[in-house]
């Protein structure tokens, strides 16, 4: 720590700017914590102010008040001098916030891919199912003695699945329910509910049940709702089909 | 030598441009010499808060031979020097509003930035002991600019200043009066003008302390560099 007599001793020489490059800004920074010196080198410039006058003067080229005068004049205004960085400073704002937003969007955009390859993945296995099916029922939907549309089943032996399409049906009536069967040697094995909708056909894929009895066939039935998951039809059959 | 008044004064363009509409403006240096010397520091400062370009230009006219003066002594280079005094004009185009202290007198203002300009410029100069030793070698360095004195510039604004100045440094041992030059007209520090002198560092200090405490004493009268 330097002693404060040592910056009473060179008062003078930083106003004269005598000292060496390092001492300067050490006086420089001891001059923002020390009222007494500030006070004081400000006072010494006041008294020291006129001894430049001491160098002789020289005399300027001719027009010389003119050109400097034109060189200032001529400058962009400092708004304009700063115009380029302030511009800089937004463009680098922006791109900020264009960032952001982007890594936002890319965020939701990358959700929505995943999605979407989600729902693609889904679709070319039903495809697979349907393409590589080596067998394929088909059979008509009857509601209160009127056809009503359709039921398609696409058996995949590969990897046991059937691939499941009901066209035709109308939404089912309050308080009742669509439900797919498995027809096995040993019974009935309760499947998925069917929701229809008349403007385009209900489209499942179906693993084989977890029993061991074989499979036979496949019936959809109406139905009451909660029902509570009776392993055996207790409404309506609708359609009805066996190997 | 030293006809700037002549040159700046009898210029064929003219360094000080009509004001149209305005027939109480200067259309000539030497007219705005004589305006500026009537109406006083005060006024000029007020035009050129009030941004008059004419103002600007009686001041670059009065002071321009002070500033090149201190900056072409310390540089040792005129171009550098019209850089550094264009910077200063610049500063205070800029700053003249919020000069702040009124009782400070312009020109002193513009050679304090004027000479902290040169200075910071000096020590950059990476090489400047060696342009300085070269230039030493072949005998090319200013002359002792403080005791430049000419009769026919006494018309200079600020001339008065001058000779008070010169007679306070005058009245300085000569060993005191070298420190103060190769410090304060040089700007050579402590270090710096040690190894010129060949002579111990804190004499440099013990000489510039006692020479500018007598400076101090002697520059006290001076309060206005317009007679």
């Amino acid at each position: 720590m330097t002693a404060h007599s040592w910056y009473i001793e060179n008062r003078v020489a930083f106003v004269a700017r005598s000292l060496e490059p390092g001492e300067e800004r050490t006086f420089q920074d001891h001059l923002v914590r020390c009222d007494d010196c500030s006070r004081e080198v400000v006072r010494l410039e006041r008294e020291l102010s006129w001894l430049p006058m001491g160098a002789a003067p020289v005399a300027p080229p001719p027009g010389f008040a003119r050109q400097i005068a034109g060189e200032i004049l001529d400058r962009p205004s400092r708004w304009r001098r700063y115009l380029p960085l302030a511009a800089a400073a937004a463009l680098a704002l922006v791109s900020v916030g264009v960032s952001l937003q982007a890594r936002g969007e890319g965020r939701e955009l990358r959700d929505r891919l995943a999605s979407r390859e989600s729902r693609l993945a889904a679709l070319e296995d039903t495809l697979s199912v349907l393409r590589r099916a080596n067998m394929v029922l088909q059979t008509q939907i009857s509601m209160n003695g009127h056809q009503q549309g359709g039921l398609l089943i696409f058996q995949d032996a590969v990897s046991h699945r059937w691939g499941v399409i009901v066209h035709g049906l109308p939404p089912a009536p309050a308080g009742r329910m669509y439900q797919f069967w498995f027809i096995t040697e040993t019974g009935m094995v309760r499947s998925v509910e069917v929701t229809a909708d008349p403007r385009r056909p209900a489209f499942m894929t179906l693993p084989m049940p977890g029993v061991a009895a074989p499979v036979m066939g496949a019936a959809l039935t109406m139905e009451p709702m909660g029902d509570g998951g009776t392993n055996e039809p207790r409404g309506v059959t609708l359609a009805h089909v066996t190997f | 030598m030293h006809t700037y008044l002549m040159l700046s004064a009898d210029s064929p363009s003219g360094d000080a441009a009509p004001v149209p509409g305005d027939p109480t403006k200067p259309s000539g240096a030497s007219r705005g010499r004589r305006q500026f010397a009537l109406a006083g520091e005060a006024g000029l400062r007020r035009r050129l808060i009030a941004r008059d370009e004419q103002a600007l230009v009686e001041l670059i006219d009065v002071a321009s031979p002070w500033l090149l003066g201190i900056t072409q002594g310390m540089l040792s280079d005129a171009d550098e020097a019209r850089e550094v005094v264009l910077e200063t004009f610049a500063t205070a185009w800029d700053r003249i509003g919020s000069m702040g202290d009124e009782h400070e007198a312009l020109l002193p203002w513009l050679m304090r930035i004027a000479r902290n300009r040169a200075i910071d410029r000096l020590r950059r100069r990476r090489r400047f002991r060696l342009k300085l030793a070269r230039a030493e070698a072949a005998g090319e360095l200013p002359p002792d600019q403080v005791g430049a004195v000419e009769v026919n510039e006494a018309a200079q604004p600020g001339w008065h200043v001058h000779r008070s100045v010169h007679a306070a440094l005058d009245a300085l041992p000569p060993d005191q009066r070298e420190a103060v030059r190769l410090a304060y007209f040089q700007g050579l520090t402590h270090s710096e003008i040690a190894a010129r002198l060949g002579i111990p560092m804190g004499t440099v200090k013990t000489r510039l302390r006692l020479a500018f405490d007598k400076l101090r004493t002697a520059l006290a009268p001076i309060k206005d560099w317009i007679a």
